[in-house]
């Protein structure tokens, strides 16, 4: 059956993209009209997209082909989802109902996505089968795909065949010697094959696919995982390597290693970097290219928007007794695209405005300061503090707002007797925020308040439903002018 | 003489299409070989395709019950290590 695409509408005037932070280096600005028109509406790709639209995730590719430090395969694929996590294995049937059943009830959903909990390219008939029929029933749905790039050369032929427009590779080096840290071995034409040459083999391919996915005209994000005294070093490189062969967004991710999830890493450890080296290596990169800073690592079977996962809505046993009418639920999900839309770019041309009048406005010379934000999405602040699965992070400096990154919470409150735990989550929590001065949120309880104030961390509750980077620049200027903010040398500034 | 797989496969499917004899089936609760089919790759490869992908150290035993991938060779982490790190998590 042919069904007509409805949601091809995306509008791309110059000078309204999706930077939405008032930041200087607007992020999709240097973009040609052709590419930001595909990562306009894309919840991964867009930093102000990623507000409304939500992508999902299907497990369907269960092997993998090469071995990970980070990794331990008994969960699932650590590049794509956080370790230690098990998702449920799809057939290629179950996923395309489970995706369309989501479509039908999640209308912001604009992207599937398939990463795991394998590689999809090591299971290439049970990845092409769900893409092929999605291509066919579900036109209106984007597609993406990670891998590690082994298998990527001998794929590209067939992904330009579906309606695929992504694909993410990891690449955490270029260097052989490097690689074998990393990667202890990958199959590769009939055998194991261990240390530097099993690595150069996987480096060697995953440059090769990188160049062939750019010739193809397919969109290529690469993603890499940050190792410190492994590849921490190595990374600006990396990124100025594949930005000069073509790739759009570069996104640099934390290790993250635990003794509990039996990774190499985890047992012999290597620790993760810090927020703030983190951070330092992200701006280092973002010289050369753009950052995904808001990647949330999400699971291989996520589904949802803001580091949300509604996945238990949609297990097996619910979307099997769902009956789907998605010819009236792509109807429905076009007329709520472009509601969101036309919110998205009212809102982005008020936020240009509020920019101008900020710039009017006369120009301070105060450092950057970090500020932290509790929010489930439409770019406001609408989250209680104690309620919030994570923080989006801001810099307020008088160059404007710009978006950092995503730190992660535990909920300390649930709201039942279960907080007997409360000190000691609390105060992780308020060790996640480090760095920053300032958390702002809808509600806040007395407790975390005296403790946030005690950290050094100034709770404010005062911009409830207000708009971030308006809020962020609001509470700014309010310290510049109580004179918290002594006035900042070039070289001490944290942004370029 | 064949291979077998064991209870610590993790049932990721990677060994079962690379099989030249058709020895590997899906079952509960993990996959195994038909020890009348495995030819142990004889003929079709130099080293047996199942083990080779294999990525759990352990889950596929020889003829005599000796593990193609035995503790660490795969993980690169060092038995006692991977022992020490156990213990010390248990001991919380
Ligand atoms: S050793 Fe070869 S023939 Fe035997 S099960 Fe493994 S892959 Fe199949
Ligand atoms: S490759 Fe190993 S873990 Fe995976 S299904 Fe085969 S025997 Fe099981």
């Amino acid at each position: 059956m042919e069904l007509p695409v409805l949601n091809e509408t995306s509008q791309s005037e110059g000078g309204c993209s999706a930077g939405s932070c008032g930041s200087t280096d607007d992020q999709l600005s240097h973009l040609s009209d052709d590419i930001r028109d595909k990562v306009q509406n894309h919840p991964c790709y867009s930093e102000d997209a990623h507000h409304y639209f939500a992508r999902m995730h299907v497990a369907v590719a269960p092997a993998c082909n090469i071995q990970c430090h980070y990794c331990n395969r008994k969960y699932d694929c650590a590049n794509e989802s956080r370790p230690g996590v098990v998702s449920e294995l799809l057939s290629p049937e179950q996923a395309v109902k489970k995706t369309m059943a989501v479509a039908a009830n999640i209308p912001q959903m604009t992207v599937l996505g398939i990463a795991g909990p394998g590689d999809p390219l090591a299971n290439p008939e049970r990845t092409f089968a769900t893409f092929q029929a999605l291509s066919e029933q579900a036109p209106d749905i984007k597609l993406c795909v990670s891998t590690n790039g082994l298998a990527l050369p001998a794929a590209v032929e067939e992904l330009s065949k579906h309606n695929i427009d992504h694909v993410t590779i990891t690449i955490n080096t270029l260097d052989a010697e490097i690689g074998a840290k990393i990667y202890p071995w990958v199959f590769w034409n009939n055998r194991r094959i261990k240390g530097k040459k099993g690595a150069q083999i996987l480096i060697d391919q995953q440059q090769k696919g990188l160049e062939m996915l750019v010739e193809k005209g397919i969109l290529v994000k690469v993603n890499s995982v940050m190792i410190p005294g492994v590849n921490d070093k190595h990374l600006a490189e990396v990124s100025k390597v594949v930005k000069a062969k073509g790739a759009f967004l570069h996104n640099v991710m934390p290790l993250i290693a635990e003794a509990e999830h039996g990774t190499f890493y985890g047992v012999m450890g290597q620790r993760g970097p810090s927020n703030d080296e983190l951070q330092t290596l992200q701006d280092e990169c973002s010289g050369d290219m753009n950052m995904m800073r808001h990647c949330r690592q999400c699971r291989a079977d996520a589904v949802g928007m803001l580091g949300e996962d509604r996945g238990d809505e949609f297990t097996l046993d619910k979307i099997e007794d769902m009956e789907i009418d998605y010819q009236a639920a792509m109807e429905k999900r076009k007329v709520i695209h472009q509601a969101i839309e036309a919110e998205m770019n009212e809102k982005r041309a008020a936020s240009e405005q509020s920019q101008q009048q900020a710039l009017a406005a006369p120009k301070l010379n105060t450092r950057p300061v970090l500020m932290a934000v509790a929010t489930s999405g439409q770019n406001v602040i609408n989250m209680h503090f104690g309620h919030a699965k994570e923080f989006l992070v801001y810099e307020a400096s008088p160059d404007g707002v710009r978006f950092i990154s995503h730190r992660k919470t535990e909920l300390y409150c649930s709201g039942d007797d279960t907080c007997g735990d409360a000190e000691t989550a609390l105060q992780r929590n308020i060790r996640t925020l480090e760095g920053c001065e300032v958390v702002l949120c809808s509600k806040i309880g007395y407790e975390p308040w005296e403790q946030l104030e005690q950290a050094g961390i100034q709770p404010n509750g005062e911009h409830a439903m207000e708009n971030i980077e308006d809020a962020v620049m609001a509470v700014y200027r309010e310290m510049a002018e109580n004179g918290k903010l002594e006035e900042s040398n070039d070289d001490q500034r944290i942004s370029a | 003489m064949a291979l077998k797989i064991i209870e610590s496969c993790v049932n990721c499917y990677a060994c079962e299409p690379l099989c030249p004899s058709d020895a590997i089936y899906e079952a509960k609760p993990h996959f195994l070989i038909d020890a009348k089919k495995c030819s142990e790759c004889d003929g079709d490869y130099t080293d047996p395709q199942c083990a080779s992908i294999c990525p759990i150290e352990g889950a596929i035993l020889d003829a005599l019950n000796v593990p193609l991938n035995p503790p660490g060779s795969l993980t690169g982490i060092p038995p006692e290590k991977m022992a020490e790190a156990m213990a010390e998590l248990q001991s919380h």
